[in-house]
């Protein structure tokens, strides 16, 4: 356990600007999955009630024409 | 209840009050004994002052306590855990900034009606050579000059270097037989009419400037040419302005 934390201790923190990089791409990162999962969960929620769910329906006869 | 029972049962109660913490506190120092024996009614708990020196019991005010029971047991792991915490609110923080700023920006962005307004799309086969015609975009008139071979041959040959906003045809035009410019008359903004003035191009009835067949001020008050609005043609008979 200390032999991790120690490792993540020398790698990561030690150095100021590996810290502040590490920050802002967790920053990003963090960013990225906040969206993609509040998105899924939305619509997972509204599953079959949006427009891209019942698109074809309507396309379908547009498309032929 | 007769008092005899009531005194009875009063002094058996007192009895067992007294009995129990003397069980309990049998280990303890004598003092200890003496105050856990008159609160014992309402209390289990017990107090050890960390202000004694050994075992004796009797309080030392120089004693510094012992605080090795809080002391984690290495101080990397207080470290990262430190710099996680600042690191992770950090984080959070230059989320929140970026955020901010990015929705005060998008905020200022065109909207997606306007968007949907800033392209108009003609249908160039419909024009017949010599013909103007005049669409409205972003709210202003545009002219579409389907020019004939003799007008780009005019516009062509015209001495531009000379003329009060010196431009070549070739720069106004991308294809030349399509003349695609804005139907706003530079000097104070009126709509010139077409196949008009001494040019054979446009002429403003306002204040009387006369544009040639490539829209380029010849006379009159107007200081520029007309204006060239983005365009692309993409396909041969399709022209898009925006």
């Amino acid at each position: 356990m200390s032999g991790v934390l120690g490792g993540i201790y020398n790698t990561v923190i030690r150095s100021n600007g590996v810290f502040l990089s590490a920050i802002f791409v967790g920053a990003f990162a963090t960013n990225l999955a906040f969206d993609t999962g509040s998105n899924a969960l939305w619509d997972s929620i509204n599953r079959g009630r949006q427009w891209k769910d019942i698109k074809h329906r309507y396309m379908e006869s547009e498309d032929e024409e | 209840m007769s008092v005899p029972t009531r005194l009875s049962t009063a002094i058996s109660r007192q009895a067992a009050r007294q009995t129990l913490p003397a069980v309990r506190a049998a280990p303890l120092g004598v003092q200890q004994q003496k105050r856990t024996r008159a609160d014992a009614s309402t209390s289990h708990a017990e107090f050890n002052s960390p202000f004694t020196r050994g075992t004796s019991g009797k309080k030392d005010t120089t004693v510094i306590p012992s605080f090795k029971k809080y002391r984690s047991g290495s101080e990397t792991n207080n470290k990262v855990f430190q710099y996680f915490m600042v690191g992770a609110f950090g984080g959070l923080s230059a989320l929140g900034a970026k955020n901010t700023v990015q929705d005060f920006l998008v905020n200022m962005s065109a909207s997606a009606d306007v968007l949907a307004q800033a392209k108009v799309e003609v249908d160039l086969a419909s024009i017949p050579e010599g013909k103007n015609v005049i669409i409205k975009w972003r709210g202003k008139p545009v002219f579409i000059r389907h020019r004939t071979a003799d007008e780009i041959k005019e516009a062509d040959e015209t001495k531009w270097e000379s003329l009060r906003d010196p431009q070549a045809d070739s720069e106004r035009v991308k294809k030349p037989e399509w003349l695609i410019m804005l139907g706003v008359c530079t000097h104070l903004g009126c709509v010139p009419i077409g196949e008009a003035g001494d040019f054979g191009g446009w002429f403003c009835p306002c204040h009387g400037s006369h544009y040639d067949i490539s829209g380029r001020i010849r006379k009159g008050p107007a200081p520029l040419n007309l204006e060239v609005p983005e365009y692309d043609f993409p396909e041969d008979t399709s022209l898009v302005i925006g």
